[in-house]
């Protein structure tokens, strides 16, 4: 129960936006990512324009006009090396 | 391309070895050389395994942990030229540019160790102690210490003021550790890092030199010890 509870910190809400792109084939919309991401529209906007500037995530337009997010090289490292971060963190008591 | 030439470097190895033979080369030289290069290696090989990791995260802890051993690397490369001008003093009898050069050296040892201590304890305990702007007080402090090593001479102060910043440390991770109710490796494994930096400063006081024998033995066990904090760094970032 208290795992399901606790609050997630900002390296594991990270990962879970970045999991969920790339879960959906690496193109989703905003609003479904938003819904998925289970965090507050004003929580997403900060994270989203972060993983934008840091160049995590970015922005493409399809010819209809519509914005998809996708991974960027950098999203993708960030992904695999996920395990390896937490494992260093712990290791080392940060 | 002419200082790799074979002849250069029979000629280089006959010198050494001639310098050695007729004592104009301090044994101890060549000793801290040797210890200096695999610390100050260890010591930048972790901060450039971890810039990885941090340009991902960007996390606090990780910041302080790999500027940590930055530090550590400028300290000790700065404490041996500090001892480089002390033994060319002995052997060279050179007084006056040694003098100025070793307390120049000292003030950086002061400034960097400080530097790295300080950034080592803030790593560990950054989410329970928020300070608005870390570097900016690390500075400071290190300034003034650098400052006291650079007006101190012999360094009694430097070495008392790095002890004192030990028992903060130690304090602070004892109550941390006290808290969550387990013993901690690293926990011991920094204390040791401390406690070999203190006794490295202390070799670079007037008359203190150690045996070259306990000097080696101990010298050993400290490049052990941050040769498993190595270990335990590559582990994670393959």
């Amino acid at each position: 129960m208290d795992k399901i509870r606790r609050r997630r910190d900002r390296l594991e809400v990270v990962y879970d936006i970045l999991k969920i792109i790339r879960q959906h084939h690496n193109s989703i919309k905003p609003t479904p990512l938003l819904r998925y991401s289970n965090l507050s529209s004003q929580s997403f906007s900060e994270y989203l324009s972060e993983l934008l500037e840091k160049g995590f995530v970015k922005e493409i337009t399809d010819e209809k006009g519509k914005k998809f997010l996708t991974l960027t090289d950098k999203g993708f490292r960030y992904l695999e090396k996920y395990k390896l971060i937490l494992g260093f963190i712990e290791e080392f008591e940060l | 391309m002419y200082t790799s030439s074979p002849l250069f470097l029979l000629v280089l190895r006959k010198n050494m070895d001639y310098m050695l033979a007729h004592h104009l080369i301090d044994p101890r030289l060549v000793v801290e050389l040797g210890y200096t290069i695999i610390v100050v290696s260890l010591c930048f090989m972790i901060f450039f395994k971890t810039r990885e990791i941090y340009d991902l995260t960007a996390h606090k802890g990780i910041k302080y942990f790999r500027i940590t051993f930055l530090f550590f690397g400028l300290a000790y490369f700065f404490r041996f030229l500090s001892l480089l001008f002390i033994l060319m003093k002995i052997t060279f009898d050179i007084y006056l540019s040694s003098h100025i050069f070793k307390i120049f050296s000292m003030a950086f040892v002061g400034y960097f160790s400080t530097m790295a201590i300080l950034s080592l304890t803030y790593s560990t305990i950054w989410k329970k102690l928020q300070i608005k702007h870390p570097l900016l007080l690390f500075n400071a402090i290190a300034i003034l210490i650098s400052c006291i090593a650079f007006i101190s001479m012999p360094h009694s102060l430097l070495i008392l003021s790095q002890a004192v910043l030990l028992s903060f440390t130690i304090i602070m991770a004892a109550y941390r550790y006290n808290k969550s109710r387990k013993t901690s490796q690293l926990f011991i494994l920094y204390i040791l890092f401390f406690l070999f930096w203190i006794v490295n400063l202390f070799i670079l006081g007037p008359k203190r030199f150690l045996p070259i024998e306990i000097q080696i033995a101990f010298q050993i066990v400290s490049i052990v010890v941050i040769r498993v904090i190595y270990h335990k760094v590559t582990k994670w970032t393959k």
